[in-house]
């Protein structure tokens, strides 16, 4: 097949998904904002509010950005009309990919940042640095996951469970990561420790994300027709 | 010349549906309409030529390109409008014609334009706010203007009323006027098809029954009305396609028609009242009840 | 034209240039330059202020606290008018790459060296001056503490760039959003309903900090600086292209004055002369949301019509401008710890102490930025 990729249209097609996505993401953006001006508050209310509202808007975000490029294209058979542009099913899958990760990828990138800054520039113990991080390790987890469902699967059933399963186990993780006195002492100190569990763990987030989201290129990339 | 198409020995097989030995071309300059039922083949067919499905077996080269594997290249000179494609709803035709005409440097602005104003589309409006006749003039504005050197239409007309209907076989008879470029245009409407196809491709159950020239293929169809009692082996003689007899009436259509099958049906005892050309919609109808070739 | 003035034009929709707009801005920055001097002999910040002085006079908090009130809003306003002038010119993506280009970039760049340079001095400022100022006193404890914490970085005067940034944001947000038609129909109430409205939005915000308020030098978006010169911003980029319809406020410009005048000697009677953290009350934000409100608009109006005509000191002054308030606070501050110790009236400190900062921005604008390629970012 022909491997070489079509960059300008895959180019457009992410600037398509950004320009279709852009009112919810204009809504998160406001959200993630008010979230970060409440934890900028410093009051506990404030943090636990804010931080919540952090949590609600990525996770919100992401399934909203997987719903939108994937999953209401191919329902509203606006996919149809993609395939026909000029691109082979990698091209589609990269820009599919590209596309998803920008507009998950640029919130998730500063909201990440901003929870840093919260916690390494407020009076809440640095020890947290890891355990945010874990959480966010977690929540790219449930995205990659979900994005690759929705890539390989058209059942909106199967989609919806994805999305709602993934994120859902942040609980049980945030139990483990409780039970883990490697994690859960030091998140309670001044100073961030990186202990084999929590190495092990995030390790684990980002190599399954790429994971995912690796094979998904693969499997799309390698066929030599969308049907 | 280079042929438009050409598909030779096609296979596709779904789990419910096969695509079996299809062999096709469409010379530049070329008008074909395929015609078939619901479930013929004529969606599969399309999506093989557009490269968006990889045939089981057989060949498929689309404007000089190699499918699917060099689908890019022949996306690039096609302009393909099926009817179960939809343009993005929260968004007008102004930003849809942003995208395309970025995407094929053949854009034309002021066929745009003008195919705008002959189809009376709102170009700041969204899509969603659209009825479906505007809807199909919209993906086939996107298509035309692009100045595709192959125009592959599946189910163009459907669903239409009688002015839009008028609307889109116009803008594509002047598509036609253009001797480089091609058209294949799928439809059930046996009208749309005679009116502006010069060869006919008909698929029934997944099999090429007929592919002809327009004329010739009508030339050899005939109605004839006949007096007399029906001869037990008519139906049997391979020439015709459907024999129904009320009382002394009888009615055959004939699918090879030759100028001697009067004599031989007077030969039979029968007196031929009237010969008649058949509409394709007539021919189409007999041919797939009769499920034989064409 | 003058390279310098290339990006951040205010261009009526109908292409003339608003020169008054360049000029108000760069004397919103120099009145920055000036207040920040000035704080060094105020009384109300001798506790809180790095570089105060021993001397002090109460004739300057008589004074800066106006000037306080309005040179931000004032800026934030033209921002807003710039914003949407390049908006219409470039959309939004241009937008986005000239705010990368000529906000986030510089202070990216900036603000580490800035506050480098802030800390270097002060902590020279507090080991070797012979009367160091309150807050050098409580530093010189601090380093004496040994494992004493670092205070949370801050974005020191730099701030404006990080709420520009912000607002830039919120601008795309509101655009997407399209709540354009909300701005419209506030400004369709006529310029004299927009002015008497105004105040009422910008109270909440008072309401939430301190008085006078201090500046939101966290990493963290303030509720109350959004409240406060959010409105600004959303002003000015419902003004552009309608500059006109403040014609309509001239009339209304003496009594205003008159209005803001009482509010001041009213808000300094609050203020008395202890700073007090906390909120402000109700009462003295409103004092506040009215004085920033109609004395911003006031210089709007009067700016508009006082510097229309391009004058060669104003114009070198706005191509100037951005470069001297970016550099001005540790030039300023280094200047200041270096009077500290000298016996001189705190006039004669002042006025040597803003002409140096001065000439010393103004002399390394000429060396570093008029003419190299620095200009694109900070010219």
């Amino acid at each position: 097949m022909n491997q070489v990729l079509n960059l300008p249209l895959i180019r457009l097609l992410v600037i398509k998904d950004w320009q279709l996505f852009q009112k919810q993401l204009a809504a998160y953006v406001l959200a993630g904002i008010v979230a970060l001006a409440l934890l900028g508050l410093a009051r506990p209310w404030a943090f636990y509010l804010g931080s919540l509202l952090l949590i609600i808007v990525l996770v919100a975000g992401s399934c909203f950005s997987i719903s939108n490029s994937l999953l209401v294209e191919r329902k509203e058979q606006t996919l149809a009309f993609v395939m026909s542009l000029p691109l082979s099913p990698l091209d589609f899958t990269l820009a599919k990919l590209a596309g998803n990760l920008l507009t998950f990828g640029v919130p998730f990138g500063l909201l990440l940042l901003g929870t840093l800054v919260v916690v390494l520039t407020t009076p809440l113990p640095d020890g947290l640095v890891v355990y945010s991080l874990l959480i966010y390790g977690h929540i790219l987890l449930a995205y990659s996951v979900s994005l690759m469902v929705a890539m390989q699967v058209e059942s909106e059933g199967w989609n919806t469970f994805a999305m709602i399963a993934s994120n859902l186990l942040v609980n049980p993780l945030i139990m483990l990561l409780g039970q883990i006195d490697a994690i859960s002492i030091p998140a309670r100190a001044d100073a961030i420790v990186w202990s084999l569990p929590a190495v092990l763990i995030l390790s684990a987030q980002v190599l399954l994300s790429l994971a995912a989201l690796g094979f998904t290129a693969w499997w799309h990339g390698r066929k030599p027709a969308f049907y | 010349m280079t042929a438009a198409f050409a598909v030779s020995g096609l296979c596709k097989r779904y789990p419910h549906f096969a695509l079996q030995d299809v062999s096709l071309t469409l010379a530049e300059g070329e008008v074909m309409g395929l015609v078939g039922v619901n479930g013929a083949g004529k969606t599969t067919l399309l999506r093989l030529l557009t490269g968006l499905a990889a045939p089981d077996a057989g060949s498929i080269d689309v404007l000089g390109h190699r499918l699917p594997q060099a689908q890019v290249a022949a996306k690039r000179g096609i302009g393909f409008a099926s009817e179960d494609m939809r343009l993005y709803r929260s968004q007008s035709l102004d930003w849809h014609i942003a995208l395309v005409r970025q995407i094929y440097p053949e854009w034309d602005d002021n066929y745009a334009a003008s195919l705008m104003r002959r189809f009376d589309l709102r170009a700041q409006q969204p899509i969603g706010g659209y009825s479906h006749g505007q809807r199909v003039k919209a993906l086939l504005l996107l298509c035309l203007a692009r100045r595709p050197r192959l125009l592959l239409l599946d189910e163009p007309t459907t669903g239409l009323d009688p002015v839009a209907r008028a609307e889109v076989l116009e803008a594509l008879a002047d598509v036609l006027r253009d001797e480089r470029r091609s058209v294949l245009f799928s439809s059930h409407n046996t009208h749309d098809v005679e009116q502006l196809a010069d060869h006919i491709a008909f698929l029934h159950g997944g099999r090429l029954l007929a592919h002809r020239d327009k004329e010739s293929f009508l030339d050899d169809w005939r109605r004839v009305l006949c007096l007399g009692s029906l001869p037990p082996t008519l139906a049997n003689w391979p020439e015709v396609a459907q024999v129904r007899s009320a009382g002394s009436q009888i009615e055959v259509k004939l699918r090879a028609w030759r100028d001697d099958l009067p004599e031989r049906l007077a030969a039979q005892g029968l007196t031929v009242q009237r010969v008649d050309p058949m509409a394709l919609e007539d021919i189409f109808v007999t041919a797939v009840r009769a499920g034989g070739a064409a | 034209m003058n390279p310098s003035l290339t990006d951040a034009s205010a261009d009526e929709p109908n292409g003339t240039r608003v020169h008054a707009l360049d000029h108000l801005r760069a004397l919103a920055m120099l009145a920055g330059v000036l207040f920040h001097a000035a704080l060094a002999y105020s009384p109300l910040l001798h506790p809180w202020w790095p570089a105060a002085d021993r001397q002090h006079a109460p004739l300057i908090d008589a004074l800066v606290w106006l000037p306080h009130l309005v040179r931000m809003p004032l800026f934030f306003l033209v921002a807003g008018y710039f914003s949407a002038s390049l908006l219409q010119r470039r959309g939004m993506s241009g937008l986005a790459r000239q705010r990368v280009r000529r906000i986030l970039l510089p202070f990216l760049v900036a603000w580490p060296l800035v506050h480098l340079s802030v800390a270097m001095a002060t902590g020279w400022a507090a080991e070797a001056t012979l009367y160091p100022s309150p807050l050098l006193q409580m530093v010189r404890e601090w380093m004496a503490m040994p494992d004493a914490q670092a205070p949370p970085p801050g974005t020191g005067h730099l701030w404006f760039l990080h709420y520009l940034l912000l607002f830039g944001v919120l601008h795309w947000v509101g655009r997407v959003l399209e709540l354009g038609g909300l701005l419209q129909r506030w400004l369709a109430l006529g310029m004299p309903w927009v002015a008497l409205s105004l105040p009422l939005l910008l109270w909440p915000g008072f309401a939430l900090t301190s008085a006078p308020h201090p500046a939101p030098e966290g990493l963290l978006p303030q509720f109350w600086a959004i409240g406060v010169y959010g409105p600004f911003y959303a002003l000015g980029v419902a003004l552009f292209g309608r500059l006109e319809s403040l014609d309509s406020l001239r009339r209304w410009l003496l009594p205003a004055t008159f209005a803001c005048l009482l509010a001041y000697a009213l808000f300094l009677r609050a203020l008395g002369v202890v700073l007090v953290p906390g909120n402000a009350s109700w009462d003295v934000a409103a004092l506040q949301a009215l004085i920033a409100g109609w004395a911003t608009l006031a210089c709007l109006v009067f700016g508009l019509r006082a510097l229309a005509q391009p004058r060669a000191w104003l114009r070198y002054l706005a191509a100037s401008a951005y470069w001297t308030y970016l550099m001005h606070l540790p030039l300023l501050f280094a200047i200041q710890y270096l009077l500290m110790d000298l016996n001189w009236p705190w006039p004669a400190k002042f006025a040597f102490a803003v002409s140096a900062t001065l000439v010393l921005c103004v002399v390394s604008y000429e060396i570093l930025v008029r003419r190299t390629p620095l200009r694109r970012w900070v010219g």
